[in-house]
């Protein structure tokens, strides 16, 4: 899959993250309806320096390409990486530097 | 939190897993439908016994956990939600009634985490979104009922 847009920003210490994922989030419904494969992200994680900061379960009810936003403590310089895994067991990992 | 990592990573794993001889194909509705089914957050449709599957138990109304959602959703599709809490909780999650299964998200927050997550969702149609928070063993949630005028899987 294309990769994930991630903009990590560092302002007193708490660095936001926002991505957005490219992929489909076709749910059970709407994979019948269309006549197409079922496939959702089922999993997001993100770690920077060594540690998980964020990780998120998620289901068929996330909106097609989806975004996630959310905060942790951190610094400028660090890496951020994101992952995700979806239904078919595909992973897509993107890494960015915090600014 | 190398554990609760590394738990995650198994939970993942089993499930994607079990269904095994079709790992790297297309999924079908069924063996979708079979994945949904197998774990009980995912399964569960009442927003209720979702929760309980969740966490264990139920949770109480409270001003700590603040849930910001539109009031009319123009497009079910893409529905924005936010979750913010000052509570050290470790585990957060988000349901709604309006679709088949309640669960939509479930975030493990890291120690020292901050709990402060948006994400976008499709509801199907008018409903209430809950967010619950886990902390100190106790939970706490708040709701909004979102209008939807369009409903978001695709009709």
């Amino acid at each position: 899959m294309a990769k994930t847009r991630i903009k990590a920003k560092e302002k007193k210490g708490v660095v936001t993250v926002k991505a957005l994922a490219k992929h489909d989030m076709l749910s059970i419904q709407e994979a019948n309806r269309a006549k197409k494969a079922v496939n959702f992200i089922t999993m997001m994680k993100a770690e920077s320096a060594g540690a998980v900061v964020f990780q998120m379960e998620s289901t068929q009810f996330l909106s097609k390409n989806p975004y996630v936003k959310f905060s942790f403590p951190g610094k400028a310089g660090d890496n951020l990486t994101f992952t995700w895994v979806d239904l078919d067991g595909k992973t897509q990992s993107d890494t960015v530097e915090i600014k | 939190m190398n554990r609760r990592n590394f738990l995650s990573l198994g939970l993942s794993a089993v499930a994607i897993s079990s269904l095994a001889p079709s790992l790297l194909s297309a999924k079908t509705a069924e063996e979708a439908t079979t994945f949904v089914k197998g774990t009980a957050w995912r399964a569960a449709s009442k927003t209720e016994d979702a929760i309980k599957a969740v966490f264990g138990s139920s949770a109480t109304e409270t001003k700590k956990v603040k849930i910001k959602a539109p009031d009319i959703a123009e497009n079910g599709a893409v529905i924005p939600v936010t979750v913010e809490s000052k509570l050290a909780g470790s585990k957060v999650a988000i349901f709604q009634d309006a679709n088949p299964e309640s669960t939509v998200a479930i975030f493990t927050v890291p120690a020292n985490g901050i709990i402060d997550y948006s994400i976008r969702i499709k509801m199907q149609k008018t409903g209430t979104v809950t967010a619950v928070v886990e902390a100190g063993g106790k939970l706490y949630s708040a709701s909004k009922e979102v209008k939807v005028t369009i409903g978001g899987c695709g009709g």
